[in-house]
Protein backbone atom coordinates (compact mmCIF):
# COMPACT_ATOMS: atom_id res chain seq x y z
CA UNK A 1 0.00 0.00 0.00
CA UNK A 2 1.07 3.04 -1.12
CA UNK A 3 1.34 5.76 1.72
CA UNK A 4 -0.39 8.74 1.68
CA UNK A 5 1.58 12.13 2.34
CA UNK A 6 0.55 15.00 4.23
CA UNK A 7 0.36 17.07 1.23
CA UNK A 8 -1.27 14.77 -1.09
CA UNK A 9 -3.91 14.83 1.63
CA UNK A 10 -4.47 18.04 2.11
CA UNK A 11 -4.60 18.86 -1.48
CA UNK A 12 -7.15 15.77 -1.68
CA UNK A 13 -9.54 16.56 0.70
CA UNK A 14 -9.02 20.32 1.69
CA UNK A 15 -11.68 22.58 -0.27
CA UNK A 16 -9.29 25.25 -1.95
CA UNK A 17 -11.88 27.84 -0.81
CA UNK A 18 -10.15 27.98 2.47
CA UNK A 19 -7.32 29.89 0.93
CA UNK A 20 -9.49 31.94 -0.65
CA UNK A 21 -10.73 34.72 2.26
CA UNK A 22 -6.54 36.25 2.44
CA UNK A 23 -6.49 36.06 -1.26
CA UNK A 24 -9.11 38.04 -1.91
CA UNK A 25 -8.65 40.63 1.24
CA UNK A 26 -5.23 41.08 -0.55
CA UNK A 27 -6.66 41.55 -4.10
CA UNK A 28 -9.59 43.47 -3.04
CA UNK A 29 -7.86 46.13 -0.75
CA UNK A 30 -4.30 46.46 -1.97
CA UNK A 31 -4.12 45.53 -5.35
CA UNK A 32 -7.43 46.84 -6.92
CA UNK A 33 -7.60 49.76 -5.02
CA UNK A 34 -3.58 50.17 -6.50
CA UNK A 35 -4.92 50.25 -10.04
CA UNK A 36 -8.16 52.26 -8.82
CA UNK A 37 -5.68 55.77 -8.53
CA UNK A 38 -3.70 53.91 -11.66
CA UNK A 39 -6.67 54.61 -13.69
CA UNK A 40 -8.08 57.72 -12.15
CA UNK A 41 -4.20 59.32 -12.90
CA UNK A 42 -5.76 59.13 -16.66
CA UNK A 43 -8.61 60.70 -15.91
CA UNK A 44 -9.07 64.42 -16.10
CA UNK A 45 -11.92 66.15 -14.71
CA UNK A 46 -13.02 68.99 -16.50
CA UNK A 47 -16.13 70.01 -14.81
CA UNK A 48 -18.66 68.07 -13.14
CA UNK A 49 -20.23 66.47 -15.92
CA UNK A 50 -17.36 65.69 -18.15
CA UNK A 51 -14.30 63.89 -18.09
CA UNK A 52 -11.65 62.80 -20.52
CA UNK A 53 -9.29 60.33 -20.84
CA UNK A 54 -5.67 62.04 -21.20
CA UNK A 55 -2.72 62.31 -19.75
CA UNK A 56 -3.01 66.08 -19.06
CA UNK A 57 -2.49 65.57 -15.29
CA UNK A 58 0.68 63.79 -15.66
CA UNK A 59 2.01 66.75 -18.24
CA UNK A 60 1.03 68.65 -15.06
CA UNK A 61 3.67 67.05 -13.59
CA UNK A 62 6.41 67.61 -16.18
CA UNK A 63 6.80 71.84 -14.32
CA UNK A 64 10.00 72.13 -12.03
CA UNK A 65 7.97 72.61 -9.52
CA UNK A 66 7.40 68.94 -8.73
CA UNK A 67 10.59 67.25 -10.14
CA UNK A 68 12.26 69.42 -7.69
CA UNK A 69 9.71 68.05 -4.74
CA UNK A 70 10.93 64.21 -5.81
CA UNK A 71 14.06 65.08 -6.50
CA UNK A 72 14.20 66.27 -2.65
CA UNK A 73 12.56 63.72 -1.11
CA UNK A 74 15.02 61.12 -2.90
CA UNK A 75 18.31 63.28 -1.76
CA UNK A 76 16.63 63.30 1.93
CA UNK A 77 16.08 59.44 1.85
CA UNK A 78 19.50 58.73 0.32
CA UNK A 79 21.21 60.89 3.06
CA UNK A 80 19.06 58.99 5.74
CA UNK A 81 19.42 55.26 4.28
CA UNK A 82 23.30 56.37 4.13
CA UNK A 83 23.65 58.13 7.42
CA UNK A 84 21.92 54.81 9.12
CA UNK A 85 24.48 52.55 7.05
CA UNK A 86 27.22 54.37 8.12
CA UNK A 87 26.25 54.56 11.55
CA UNK A 88 24.46 51.58 11.81
CA UNK A 89 27.27 48.86 10.24
CA UNK A 90 29.50 49.52 13.53
CA UNK A 91 26.69 48.59 15.97
CA UNK A 92 25.17 45.88 13.79
CA UNK A 93 28.90 44.16 13.92
CA UNK A 94 29.14 44.96 17.44
CA UNK A 95 25.57 43.06 18.40
CA UNK A 96 26.36 40.56 15.42
CA UNK A 97 29.61 38.94 17.38
CA UNK A 98 28.08 39.29 21.09
CA UNK A 99 27.11 35.64 22.76
CA UNK A 100 23.30 34.97 22.31
CA UNK A 101 22.33 36.02 25.81
CA UNK A 102 23.88 39.84 25.39
CA UNK A 103 22.74 39.75 21.77
CA UNK A 104 19.30 39.45 22.83
CA UNK A 105 19.34 42.19 25.15
CA UNK A 106 20.75 44.53 22.73
CA UNK A 107 18.66 43.73 20.13
CA UNK A 108 15.48 44.24 22.29
CA UNK A 109 16.42 47.53 23.76
CA UNK A 110 17.07 48.02 19.95
CA UNK A 111 13.63 46.76 19.11
CA UNK A 112 11.58 48.48 21.49
CA UNK A 113 11.77 51.90 19.35
CA UNK A 114 9.94 50.14 16.56
CA UNK A 115 7.24 48.60 19.23
CA UNK A 116 5.92 52.05 19.90
CA UNK A 117 4.12 54.48 18.45
CA UNK A 118 6.42 56.85 15.70
CA UNK A 119 4.65 59.56 17.12
CA UNK A 120 5.62 59.18 20.47
CA UNK A 121 9.40 59.74 19.38
CA UNK A 122 8.35 62.42 16.63
CA UNK A 123 7.06 64.38 19.96
CA UNK A 124 10.04 63.08 22.21
CA UNK A 125 12.55 65.09 19.84
CA UNK A 126 10.20 68.41 19.87
CA UNK A 127 9.94 68.29 23.44
CA UNK A 128 13.90 67.85 22.98
CA UNK A 129 14.58 70.01 20.72
CA UNK A 130 12.60 72.96 21.52
CA UNK A 131 13.91 76.40 22.11
CA UNK A 132 13.49 76.17 25.54
CA UNK A 133 13.85 72.52 25.51
CA UNK A 134 16.35 70.09 27.37
CA UNK A 135 19.10 70.20 24.66
CA UNK A 136 19.85 73.92 24.34
CA UNK A 137 19.20 74.17 28.27
CA UNK A 138 22.48 71.72 28.41
CA UNK A 139 24.33 73.50 25.86
CA UNK A 140 23.59 76.94 27.88
CA UNK A 141 24.48 75.15 30.42
CA UNK A 142 27.61 74.26 29.35
CA UNK A 143 28.30 77.58 27.70
CA UNK A 144 28.55 76.11 24.13
CA UNK A 145 25.95 78.59 23.25
CA UNK A 146 24.83 81.81 24.37
CA UNK A 147 21.23 81.95 22.73
CA UNK A 148 19.26 79.20 22.64
CA UNK A 149 19.45 77.58 18.81
CA UNK A 150 16.00 76.91 16.67
CA UNK A 151 17.01 73.62 15.47
CA UNK A 152 12.88 72.43 14.91
CA UNK A 153 11.22 73.48 11.74
CA UNK A 154 14.88 72.47 9.47
CA UNK A 155 15.92 70.17 7.82
CA UNK A 156 18.65 69.59 10.29
CA UNK A 157 15.28 68.19 12.64
CA UNK A 158 13.95 66.31 9.83
CA UNK A 159 17.69 64.41 8.97
CA UNK A 160 18.15 63.46 12.30
CA UNK A 161 14.56 62.23 13.86
CA UNK A 162 14.57 60.42 10.51
CA UNK A 163 18.08 58.95 11.36
CA UNK A 164 16.83 58.14 14.60
CA UNK A 165 13.30 56.06 13.52
CA UNK A 166 14.96 54.44 10.53
CA UNK A 167 17.74 53.11 12.06
CA UNK A 168 16.94 49.94 13.81
CA UNK A 169 15.09 49.01 10.39
CA UNK A 170 19.41 48.99 8.67
CA UNK A 171 20.91 47.13 12.48
CA UNK A 172 18.10 44.49 12.37
CA UNK A 173 18.90 42.64 9.06
CA UNK A 174 22.38 43.53 9.18
CA UNK A 175 22.54 41.68 12.50
CA UNK A 176 20.62 38.48 11.08
CA UNK A 177 23.32 38.43 8.39
CA UNK A 178 26.38 39.39 10.26
CA UNK A 179 25.87 36.45 12.80
CA UNK A 180 25.64 33.78 10.34
CA UNK A 181 29.13 34.57 8.59
CA UNK A 182 30.98 31.23 8.84
CA UNK A 183 33.46 31.98 11.34
CA UNK A 184 35.60 29.87 10.04
CA UNK A 185 35.95 32.17 6.47
CA UNK A 186 37.73 34.70 9.25
CA UNK A 187 39.96 32.40 10.79
CA UNK A 188 41.28 31.24 7.40
CA UNK A 189 41.69 34.88 6.10
CA UNK A 190 43.85 35.63 9.32
CA UNK A 191 45.67 31.79 9.03
CA UNK A 192 46.26 33.06 5.40
CA UNK A 193 48.27 35.90 6.25
CA UNK A 194 45.75 38.49 5.78
CA UNK A 195 45.83 41.20 8.39
CA UNK A 196 42.53 42.04 10.02
CA UNK A 197 42.01 45.31 7.92
CA UNK A 198 42.28 43.16 5.08
CA UNK A 199 39.85 40.73 6.03
CA UNK A 200 37.09 42.83 7.18
CA UNK A 201 36.95 44.59 3.85
CA UNK A 202 37.96 41.39 1.78
CA UNK A 203 35.55 39.23 3.66
CA UNK A 204 33.53 40.44 6.43
CA UNK A 205 32.09 43.45 3.99
CA UNK A 206 31.42 41.76 1.27
CA UNK A 207 30.01 38.62 3.08
CA UNK A 208 27.30 41.36 4.37
CA UNK A 209 26.05 42.90 1.23
CA UNK A 210 22.95 41.04 1.29
CA UNK A 211 21.76 42.94 4.44
CA UNK A 212 23.04 45.85 3.42
CA UNK A 213 20.85 45.80 0.79
CA UNK A 214 18.18 44.71 2.51
CA UNK A 215 18.41 47.44 5.49
CA UNK A 216 19.14 50.13 2.37
CA UNK A 217 15.89 49.29 0.79
CA UNK A 218 14.19 49.33 4.45
CA UNK A 219 14.91 52.47 5.10
CA UNK A 220 14.96 54.15 1.72
CA UNK A 221 11.66 53.08 0.83
CA UNK A 222 9.65 54.58 3.73
CA UNK A 223 11.87 57.51 4.17
CA UNK A 224 10.83 58.17 0.20
CA UNK A 225 7.19 58.93 1.50
CA UNK A 226 7.20 60.03 4.88
CA UNK A 227 5.12 62.22 6.20
CA UNK A 228 4.56 62.52 9.46
CA UNK A 229 8.35 64.07 10.41
CA UNK A 230 8.67 66.75 7.51
CA UNK A 231 5.09 67.79 8.83
CA UNK A 232 5.44 68.04 12.41
CA UNK A 233 9.69 68.81 12.26
CA UNK A 234 10.19 70.43 9.01
CA UNK A 235 7.74 73.28 9.50
CA UNK A 236 5.99 74.43 6.50
CA UNK A 237 9.05 75.63 4.66
CA UNK A 238 10.07 72.13 2.77
CA UNK A 239 7.58 70.02 0.87
CA UNK A 240 8.15 66.34 0.09
CA UNK A 241 6.45 63.45 -1.97
CA UNK A 242 4.52 62.44 1.39
CA UNK A 243 2.97 65.89 2.58
CA UNK A 244 2.34 66.81 -1.31
CA UNK A 245 0.30 63.74 -1.76
CA UNK A 246 -1.41 64.09 1.83
CA UNK A 247 -2.04 67.93 0.60
CA UNK A 248 -3.72 66.77 -2.58
CA UNK A 249 -6.24 64.03 -1.09
CA UNK A 250 -6.62 65.95 2.09
CA UNK A 251 -6.49 69.86 1.32
CA UNK A 252 -7.37 70.15 -2.52
CA UNK A 253 -8.91 67.28 -3.08
CA UNK A 254 -7.39 66.90 -6.64
CA UNK A 255 -7.75 63.80 -7.20
CA UNK A 256 -6.33 63.98 -10.59
CA UNK A 257 -3.29 65.71 -10.06
CA UNK A 258 -2.95 64.13 -6.41
CA UNK A 259 -2.83 60.51 -8.01
CA UNK A 260 -0.81 61.13 -10.81
CA UNK A 261 2.03 62.12 -8.22
CA UNK A 262 1.22 59.34 -6.39
CA UNK A 263 1.92 56.78 -9.57
CA UNK A 264 4.91 59.40 -10.83
CA UNK A 265 6.59 59.40 -7.64
CA UNK A 266 6.14 55.64 -7.05
CA UNK A 267 7.87 55.04 -10.15
CA UNK A 268 10.77 56.91 -9.11
CA UNK A 269 10.62 55.29 -6.10
CA UNK A 270 10.61 51.81 -7.90
CA UNK A 271 13.39 52.88 -9.94
CA UNK A 272 15.58 53.74 -7.55
CA UNK A 273 14.79 50.87 -5.68
CA UNK A 274 15.96 48.74 -8.56
CA UNK A 275 19.30 50.58 -9.15
CA UNK A 276 20.40 50.40 -5.44
CA UNK A 277 18.89 46.39 -5.63
CA UNK A 278 21.59 46.26 -9.07
CA UNK A 279 24.32 48.37 -7.53
CA UNK A 280 24.09 46.02 -4.30
CA UNK A 281 23.79 42.85 -6.86
CA UNK A 282 27.32 44.31 -8.71
CA UNK A 283 29.07 44.42 -5.61
CA UNK A 284 28.10 41.31 -5.06
CA UNK A 285 29.10 39.27 -8.34
CA UNK A 286 32.27 41.11 -8.26
CA UNK A 287 33.52 40.12 -4.98
CA UNK A 288 33.12 36.00 -6.43
CA UNK B 1 40.38 34.79 15.12
CA UNK B 2 39.90 36.26 18.98
CA UNK B 3 42.61 38.40 17.38
CA UNK B 4 40.71 40.00 14.73
CA UNK B 5 37.58 40.88 17.27
CA UNK B 6 39.37 41.92 20.30
CA UNK B 7 41.66 44.14 18.23
CA UNK B 8 38.33 45.97 16.25
CA UNK B 9 36.09 45.66 19.52
CA UNK B 10 38.29 46.66 22.67
CA UNK B 11 37.87 50.37 22.75
CA UNK B 12 36.41 52.08 19.98
CA UNK B 13 33.27 49.91 18.85
CA UNK B 14 31.81 49.75 22.63
CA UNK B 15 32.17 53.75 22.99
CA UNK B 16 30.38 54.15 19.96
CA UNK B 17 27.60 51.58 20.21
CA UNK B 18 27.18 52.88 23.62
CA UNK B 19 27.01 56.47 22.33
CA UNK B 20 24.61 55.36 19.82
CA UNK B 21 22.40 53.69 22.06
CA UNK B 22 22.67 56.99 24.23
CA UNK B 23 21.31 58.66 21.58
CA UNK B 24 18.64 56.35 21.24
CA UNK B 25 16.97 56.57 24.77
CA UNK B 26 18.21 60.12 25.66
CA UNK B 27 14.97 61.72 24.56
CA UNK B 28 13.09 59.05 25.41
CA UNK B 29 14.20 59.28 29.81
CA UNK B 30 13.85 63.02 29.06
CA UNK B 31 10.09 62.14 28.11
CA UNK B 32 9.29 59.85 31.01
CA UNK B 33 11.02 62.21 33.76
CA UNK B 34 9.68 65.21 32.65
CA UNK B 35 5.97 63.40 32.57
CA UNK B 36 6.37 63.93 36.55
CA UNK B 37 7.47 67.72 36.69
CA UNK B 38 4.75 69.31 38.85
CA UNK B 39 4.33 72.19 36.95
CA UNK B 40 2.59 72.95 32.97
CA UNK B 41 5.50 74.98 31.86
CA UNK B 42 7.66 71.76 30.80
CA UNK B 43 11.15 72.84 30.68
CA UNK B 44 12.19 73.16 34.07
CA UNK B 45 12.36 70.60 36.72
CA UNK B 46 10.29 71.51 39.88
CA UNK B 47 9.04 68.65 41.72
CA UNK B 48 7.39 65.53 40.73
CA UNK B 49 3.64 64.88 41.08
CA UNK B 50 1.53 62.78 39.44
CA UNK B 51 -0.68 65.17 38.82
CA UNK B 52 -0.40 64.79 34.84
CA UNK B 53 -1.46 61.08 34.85
CA UNK B 54 -4.63 61.67 36.48
CA UNK B 55 -5.66 64.60 34.12
CA UNK B 56 -5.31 61.81 31.82
CA UNK B 57 -7.05 59.22 33.61
CA UNK B 58 -10.68 62.21 33.69
CA UNK B 59 -9.88 62.75 29.86
CA UNK B 60 -12.94 61.66 28.10
CA UNK B 61 -11.48 62.13 24.99
CA UNK B 62 -8.26 60.63 25.49
CA UNK B 63 -10.59 57.06 26.66
CA UNK B 64 -12.38 57.10 23.80
CA UNK B 65 -9.67 57.28 21.46
CA UNK B 66 -8.42 54.68 23.21
CA UNK B 67 -11.28 52.28 23.28
CA UNK B 68 -11.41 52.98 19.29
CA UNK B 69 -7.78 51.88 19.07
CA UNK B 70 -8.20 48.97 21.20
CA UNK B 71 -11.25 48.07 18.68
CA UNK B 72 -9.09 48.58 15.57
CA UNK B 73 -6.09 46.67 17.03
CA UNK B 74 -8.07 43.55 18.18
CA UNK B 75 -10.36 43.28 15.18
CA UNK B 76 -7.04 43.53 12.74
CA UNK B 77 -5.02 40.80 14.87
CA UNK B 78 -8.76 38.15 14.78
CA UNK B 79 -9.10 38.75 11.20
CA UNK B 80 -5.53 38.73 10.20
CA UNK B 81 -4.77 35.93 12.06
CA UNK B 82 -7.25 33.55 11.13
CA UNK B 83 -6.95 34.55 7.68
CA UNK B 84 -3.47 34.00 7.79
CA UNK B 85 -3.38 30.48 9.61
CA UNK B 86 -6.68 29.59 6.81
CA UNK B 87 -4.39 30.43 4.17
CA UNK B 88 -1.51 28.75 5.63
CA UNK B 89 -2.98 25.56 6.13
CA UNK B 90 -4.91 24.78 3.08
CA UNK B 91 -1.25 26.55 1.80
CA UNK B 92 0.45 23.28 2.03
CA UNK B 93 -0.89 22.47 -1.55
CA UNK B 94 1.53 22.93 -3.26
CA UNK B 95 0.28 25.19 -5.67
CA UNK B 96 -0.64 27.87 -3.18
CA UNK B 97 2.86 28.29 -2.12
CA UNK B 98 2.97 30.32 -5.32
CA UNK B 99 0.74 32.95 -4.00
CA UNK B 100 2.65 33.89 -0.80
CA UNK B 101 4.65 36.74 -2.73
CA UNK B 102 1.37 38.18 -3.63
CA UNK B 103 1.52 39.32 0.51
CA UNK B 104 4.89 40.69 -0.06
CA UNK B 105 3.58 43.88 -1.76
CA UNK B 106 2.54 45.63 1.29
CA UNK B 107 5.43 45.46 2.43
CA UNK B 108 7.31 47.38 -0.81
CA UNK B 109 5.19 49.84 -1.26
CA UNK B 110 5.29 53.16 1.19
CA UNK B 111 2.57 52.96 3.64
CA UNK B 112 1.11 56.63 2.28
CA UNK B 113 0.61 55.28 -0.72
CA UNK B 114 -1.41 52.03 0.62
CA UNK B 115 -3.81 54.89 2.54
CA UNK B 116 -4.01 56.71 -0.47
CA UNK B 117 -5.35 54.21 -2.60
CA UNK B 118 -7.46 53.10 -0.13
CA UNK B 119 -8.86 56.29 0.64
CA UNK B 120 -9.82 56.99 -3.10
CA UNK B 121 -11.60 53.32 -3.52
CA UNK B 122 -13.55 54.09 -0.33
CA UNK B 123 -14.47 57.73 -1.41
CA UNK B 124 -15.32 56.66 -4.52
CA UNK B 125 -17.85 53.90 -3.88
CA UNK B 126 -18.90 56.66 -1.04
CA UNK B 127 -18.00 54.07 1.90
CA UNK B 128 -18.16 55.68 5.17
CA UNK B 129 -15.08 56.29 6.53
CA UNK B 130 -14.70 54.69 10.15
CA UNK B 131 -13.64 52.28 12.28
CA UNK B 132 -14.81 49.76 9.73
CA UNK B 133 -12.38 51.19 6.73
CA UNK B 134 -9.55 51.35 9.49
CA UNK B 135 -9.63 47.68 10.32
CA UNK B 136 -9.67 47.04 6.41
CA UNK B 137 -6.14 49.07 6.05
CA UNK B 138 -4.83 47.29 9.35
CA UNK B 139 -5.94 43.78 8.30
CA UNK B 140 -4.10 44.48 5.69
CA UNK B 141 -1.01 45.77 6.93
CA UNK B 142 -1.05 42.80 9.30
CA UNK B 143 -1.47 40.38 6.29
CA UNK B 144 2.05 41.74 5.17
CA UNK B 145 3.94 40.20 8.27
CA UNK B 146 1.33 37.36 9.39
CA UNK B 147 1.28 35.13 6.05
CA UNK B 148 5.44 35.38 5.92
CA UNK B 149 6.00 34.47 9.39
CA UNK B 150 2.87 31.35 9.61
CA UNK B 151 3.79 29.95 6.43
CA UNK B 152 7.75 30.18 7.39
CA UNK B 153 6.58 28.33 10.73
CA UNK B 154 4.39 26.34 9.00
CA UNK B 155 7.12 24.70 6.47
CA UNK B 156 9.57 24.33 9.08
CA UNK B 157 7.34 21.67 10.81
CA UNK B 158 8.55 17.87 11.14
CA UNK B 159 6.43 16.37 8.60
CA UNK B 160 6.83 13.19 10.65
CA UNK B 161 4.79 14.30 13.42
CA UNK B 162 2.17 15.21 11.25
CA UNK B 163 2.21 11.96 9.28
CA UNK B 164 2.52 9.65 12.11
CA UNK B 165 -0.86 11.60 13.63
CA UNK B 166 -2.43 10.73 10.59
CA UNK B 167 -0.50 7.60 10.13
CA UNK B 168 -2.63 6.44 13.92
CA UNK B 169 -6.08 7.50 12.42
CA UNK B 170 -6.16 11.32 13.51
CA UNK B 171 -8.18 12.75 10.40
CA UNK B 172 -6.90 15.81 8.61
CA UNK B 173 -8.97 18.45 10.85
CA UNK B 174 -7.75 16.76 14.22
CA UNK B 175 -4.36 16.91 13.18
CA UNK B 176 -4.67 20.66 12.29
CA UNK B 177 -5.90 21.59 15.62
CA UNK B 178 -3.95 19.00 18.16
CA UNK B 179 -1.25 19.45 16.55
CA UNK B 180 -0.40 21.55 14.05
CA UNK B 181 -1.85 24.25 15.93
CA UNK B 182 0.26 23.62 19.37
CA UNK B 183 3.23 23.52 17.16
CA UNK B 184 2.52 26.64 16.12
CA UNK B 185 1.03 28.73 18.73
CA UNK B 186 4.67 30.71 19.99
CA UNK B 187 4.75 31.81 16.25
CA UNK B 188 0.66 32.37 16.28
CA UNK B 189 1.35 34.53 20.10
CA UNK B 190 4.38 36.51 18.13
CA UNK B 191 2.55 37.68 15.32
CA UNK B 192 -0.87 38.46 16.93
CA UNK B 193 1.62 40.64 19.14
CA UNK B 194 3.21 42.23 16.45
CA UNK B 195 -0.01 42.86 14.43
CA UNK B 196 -1.64 44.06 17.62
CA UNK B 197 1.02 46.67 18.05
CA UNK B 198 1.32 47.20 14.01
CA UNK B 199 -2.43 48.53 14.09
CA UNK B 200 -2.14 50.33 18.08
CA UNK B 201 0.58 52.85 16.60
CA UNK B 202 0.12 52.76 13.01
CA UNK B 203 -0.79 56.65 11.96
CA UNK B 204 -0.69 57.04 8.53
CA UNK B 205 -3.71 54.60 7.32
CA UNK B 206 -5.27 56.06 10.75
CA UNK B 207 -4.96 59.21 9.37
CA UNK B 208 -6.47 58.88 5.52
CA UNK B 209 -9.12 56.25 6.47
CA UNK B 210 -10.24 57.23 9.52
CA UNK B 211 -12.81 60.27 8.43
CA UNK B 212 -13.42 62.78 11.22
CA UNK B 213 -15.87 60.49 13.77
CA UNK B 214 -13.01 57.82 14.10
CA UNK B 215 -10.45 59.24 16.38
CA UNK B 216 -7.58 57.14 17.65
CA UNK B 217 -4.88 57.43 20.52
CA UNK B 218 -2.08 58.08 17.42
CA UNK B 219 -4.62 60.77 15.69
CA UNK B 220 -4.97 62.16 19.21
CA UNK B 221 -1.30 62.24 19.91
CA UNK B 222 -0.73 64.25 16.12
CA UNK B 223 -3.57 66.17 16.88
CA UNK B 224 -1.82 67.38 20.46
CA UNK B 225 1.95 67.72 19.21
CA UNK B 226 0.58 70.17 16.59
CA UNK B 227 -1.14 72.46 18.94
CA UNK B 228 2.16 72.35 20.90
CA UNK B 229 3.91 70.82 23.86
CA UNK B 230 1.93 69.51 27.06
CA UNK B 231 3.03 67.27 30.18
CA UNK B 232 -0.16 65.23 29.35
CA UNK B 233 0.93 63.96 26.24
CA UNK B 234 4.63 63.22 27.71
CA UNK B 235 2.38 61.58 30.65
CA UNK B 236 0.69 59.51 27.55
CA UNK B 237 4.09 58.88 25.67
CA UNK B 238 4.91 57.26 29.01
CA UNK B 239 2.41 55.17 29.06
CA UNK B 240 2.44 53.67 25.65
CA UNK B 241 6.18 53.46 26.17
CA UNK B 242 5.23 50.95 29.01
CA UNK B 243 3.12 48.84 26.89
CA UNK B 244 5.38 48.27 23.84
CA UNK B 245 8.19 47.29 26.75
CA UNK B 246 5.79 44.89 28.05
CA UNK B 247 5.04 43.56 24.06
CA UNK B 248 8.83 43.46 23.39
CA UNK B 249 9.57 41.54 26.86
CA UNK B 250 6.74 38.71 25.98
CA UNK B 251 8.01 38.92 22.19
CA UNK B 252 11.17 38.01 22.91
CA UNK B 253 10.79 35.44 25.50
CA UNK B 254 8.72 33.66 23.19
CA UNK B 255 12.30 31.69 22.00
CA UNK B 256 10.43 31.51 18.52
CA UNK B 257 13.27 32.39 16.73
CA UNK B 258 11.03 35.00 14.39
CA UNK B 259 13.47 37.59 13.48
CA UNK B 260 11.04 40.96 12.10
CA UNK B 261 13.51 40.82 9.29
Amino acid sequence: MNKVTFKQRVTAEIPFLLAVPAVLWQILFFYIPLLFIIALSFIYIIDCQKFALTLQAYRELLQPIYSYIIIRSVLLALTVSLLCLVIGFPIAYYIGLKKRSLKNIFLSFLILPFWTNLLVHVYAWFFVLEKNGFFNNILLYLGIIKSPLSILNSLTAVILVMFYCYLPFMILPLVSILEKIDTRLVEASLDLGATHRQTFFKVILPLSFPGLQTGFLLVFVPAFGEFVIPLLLGGDKYMYVGTLISHYFLVTQNTSVGTAFTIGSSFILLCSAFITYIIFKKLISLQR
Amino acid sequence: MNNLYESLSTYYLPIFVATCYLFLYIPIIVLVIFSFNSVAFPYHWVSFSWQWYQELFHSLEIWHAFKNSLIVAFSSVFLSISLGLLFTFYGAQQKLRRLTPLFYGSLLIPEIVIAVSLLSLFTFFSIPLGLITLIVGHTLLGLGYVIPILSARFSELDVSVIEASLDLGATLHQTFFRIIIPLMSPALIASSLLVFIISFDDFLISFFCAGTSAQTLSLYIFAMIRTGVSPTINALSTLLLLLSSVFVLVFCSLKTKIRIF
